[in-house]
């Protein structure tokens, strides 16, 4: 992340230096600390920085993804913006790569879209040769590798690859800088910050199924109503060893009106107690 | 540049600490990446840097060390294996540069432990000990005053522990989690930072 | 016309034999015969020397020694024009590993590299094979001193003591009979000589008929050292053959 608000006191610490010189003969009781904080790293004359485009691209959406222990829980909103205009109430923002693997989208949707299908040829063409099916992480990879040769020419994707394999469920964060994390709680988007908020409160890894899809959509659902990139339909996938399962596709705005009712009636029932 | 990477030359080992944090914007992503990667036997490599660049520049001079070995029927010296890397790193510096600062480790039988110290602008230097990222303006002087190359593991690990509670309780940027492994005579392995855990050290598995 | 199986280096006979490489092989067992023998603190290499003319205005000491880097030398046995370009690409490979890794290339890696090529003329038409082959001498932190040596095809081999070029396998029986683990430089370079002299078409073994390099180590130097013809007089004295510089002359 970039520190240049660090480099503040570096432009003050040079401005007070007029100043001691003035009075170089006077004791300095006090001075800011010399610390000369560098840039990060210094590109210039490096590389161009077109690269740079691809941040200003806010990945308007919100998607998640974690492994509990009876599988993997895939939630997405969908959203589609340009700027201010939504211009799609109703993208798929889950595509099933293959019966056994789901790939998020955020970012640029014809990006994810292609180099997603691209990534389910692929690993049909690795079934065709190999006899067996991709491992989650070997997936993943490929597709990080693609991310990665083409960093800078201004790819947006922030996307989850995730799946069952001879080793369990797996999932992956994969995004357009290159990076390839291995975890087991992920949100993606711009509204993944408030989709953290409810995710990292109520997971844990012994949630019943029900409770995890309801975590994941209630996730979802919170982070499309402070974000205004992210409404729609909210989409729960569950992912089990034999593969996934698409479990809801529900509006947004009934999700909204059915929380709403909940939370009167809880508060309701407190005020009997 | 949050990240933060320490490598420490002992008596008969080198020791590599590396934080566990992976960040994307504000968002703290994970705090169990492994940033120290085994090249082979007998060399650890520690990474910080833009994210992407680390894994697949460490792999691929982890792979080209693995292909040296197979045509030669023999590890590279962590001191081949250093001017390597350094020479990979300056040659992608005019096309496309990687953004990593590493630290390099091994072990070798006739010289024992090394450290190579190498940035970005691929310098580099064979030390006693070095540390990058923001934490590293926090712990040079602490590996200045305590660290010395008579240490045995243990102080070795205590010199590391007053650099991570540095940087833990001075950086700004919180690095809850660090990863410390160690490459000596028997090979490489994670060890614990916690002084009771430490006697069962355990074997590193990581993949080759 | 019915065609032959030497015609190209990369086509086999039915036999199941490359004729071009064995022709190659056939050309180098009538050079002049070079040999090297490792030793317990060094590696002699001797070649014979099979122009000599009071006419032939050279100062150089060796035709057929050439230093491939700091810690390694060569002799060469056949077309020695076809072995300066084998030796060209030695030492820049050399160089290459020492710019890449900033160490000295170990000895195999170096002979790997040479073979590499070679084998090349075996398979990838156009061209014929070189039509030489190599002894290597050279000290390296791993596996000390080694000698080595590689034929047109592409092989190579370590050895303890090995002969190449004109009647090499008579050469090779007696290295078989003498060589000993515990042999110092002195001894053989003596029993180089004493191959020499009974494998060399010539009567009476002579200084300028000989060629002679020595590497050994002082500290932690790698020494390579190209001995002159009086070094090689004494030694051709020690060894107790008998010179007969006025004969020659004479004739």
């Amino acid at each position: 992340m970039s520190l240049s608000f660090l480099d503040k006191s570096y432009n003050a610490f040079h401005d007070d230096q007029s100043f001691e010189e003035a009075n170089s003969n006077t004791l300095t009781l006090y001075k800011e600390p010399g610390l000369v904080v560098p840039p990060t790293f210094n590109n210039a004359g490096f590389r161009d920085q077109s690269h740079e485009i691809a941040k200003k691209f806010a990945k308007g959406t919100t998607t998640l993804g974690f492994v509990f222990n009876k599988g993997i829980v895939i939630a997405v909103d969908s959203r589609a913006s340009m700027g201010n205009y939504i211009s799609s109430q109703n993208v798929k923002k889950v595509i099933e790569i293959n019966p056994y693997l789901l790939g998020t989208m955020a970012g640029g949707a014809a990006d994810c879209q292609f180099w997603e299908r691209y990534l389910g040829m692929q690993c049909r063409l690795y079934e065709l040769r190999n006899k067996r099916r991709i491992t989650v992480s070997a997936a993943s990879k490929l597709l990080v590798n693609i991310m990665y040769s083409y960093k800078g020419y201004g790819l947006s994707m922030g996307t989850m690859v995730a799946g069952w394999d001879h080793t369990g469920p797996n999932l992956f964060m994969v995004d357009n800088d290159g990076t390839r994390l291995k975890g087991n709680r992920f949100s993606v988007g711009s509204g993944s910050m408030f989709a953290y908020g409810v995710l990292d409160s109520g997971y844990r890894p012994d949630l019943t199924e029900e409770q995890a899809c309801e975590l994941g959509r209630r996730a979802i659902y919170h982070a499309t109503h402070r974000d205004s990139m992210s409404g729609g339909i909210i989409n729960v996938y569950l992912i089990r060893e034999d593969g996934w399962h698409k479990i809801s596709s529900t509006d947004m705005d009934h999700l909204h009106w059915n929380y709403v009712e909940d939370k009167k009636k809880e508060i309701a029932d407190r005020n009997k107690l | 540049m949050s990240d933060c990477v320490i490598g420490i030359v002992g008596k008969d080992y080198v020791l590599l600490a590396a934080d566990a944090t992976a960040a994307f914007s504000i968002i703290l992503m994970k705090d169990n990446e492994d940033k120290i990667l085994k090249l082979d036997d007998n060399k650890l490599l520690a990474a910080s840097g833009e994210a992407g660049d680390r894994v697949q520049f460490t792999e691929y001079i982890q792979k080209n060390l693995s292909l040296y070995k197979f045509r030669n029927d023999r590890a590279l010296s962590t001191h081949g294996a250093a001017h390597f890397l350094r020479g990979e790193l300056a040659t992608a510096l005019r096309k496309n540069p990687y953004q990593v600062n590493m630290l390099l480790a091994g072990y070798d039988k006739e010289i024992g432990g090394s450290l190579y110290y190498v940035d970005y602008l691929a310098s580099m230097q064979k030390v006693p000990f070095g540390a990058h990222g923001y934490g590293s303006y926090f712990v040079w002087s602490i590996l200045d005053k305590y660290a010395h190359l008579d240490m045995d593991l243990d102080e070795g690990i205590d010199v590391l522990n007053k650099c991570i509670a540095e940087v833990q309780k001075r950086l700004l940027l919180s690095t809850p989690r660090f990863i410390v492994k160690v490459v000596d005579k028997n090979g490489t392995r994670e060890v614990s930072l916690d002084n009771s855990e430490r006697a069962k050290i355990q074997q590193d598995k990581m993949d080759a | 016309m019915a065609r032959r199986y030497d015609g190209r280096t990369t086509t086999f006979s039915p036999e199941g034999r490359l004729y071009q490489v064995e022709y190659a092989m056939e050309a180098i067992s009538h050079a002049g015969t070079s040999l090297g023998i490792l030793s317990k603190d060094g590696i002699v290499l001797a070649a014979e020397k099979k122009i000599i003319s009071k006419l032939l205005d050279s100062d150089k000491k060796a035709e057929k020694m050439y230093k491939l880097d700091g810690h390694i030398a060569c002799s060469v046995a056949g077309i020695t024009a076809d072995a300066n370009i084998l030796i060209q690409y030695a030492r820049l490979a050399a160089q290459r590993y020492h710019f890449q890794y900033q160490e000295p290339i170990p000895v195999e890696n170096l002979v790997k590299m040479l073979c590499d090529t070679k084998q090349g003329y075996t398979q990838f038409g156009g061209q014929r094979p070189f039509g030489v082959s190599l002894l290597y001498a050279g000290w390296d932190p791993y596996f000390g001193f080694q000698l080595y040596h590689s034929d047109p095809s592409g092989n190579y081999g370590g050895w303890k003591a090995t002969a190449i070029g004109a009647n090499f396998q008579g050469a090779q029986s007696i290295l078989k009979q003498d060589w000993r683990d515990d042999l110092t430089i002195q001894e053989a370079s003596l029993l180089a000589i004493k191959v020499m002299s009974k494998t060399m078409d010539s009567t009476s073994l002579s200084p300028e008929k000989l060629e002679f390099a020595v590497i050994k180590k002082e500290g932690d130097q790698v020494i390579y050292t190209v001995l002159d013809e009086k070094d090689v007089e004494k030694l051709l004295k020690e060894a107790d053959i008998k010179i007969s510089q006025e004969e020659q002359e004479g004739n």
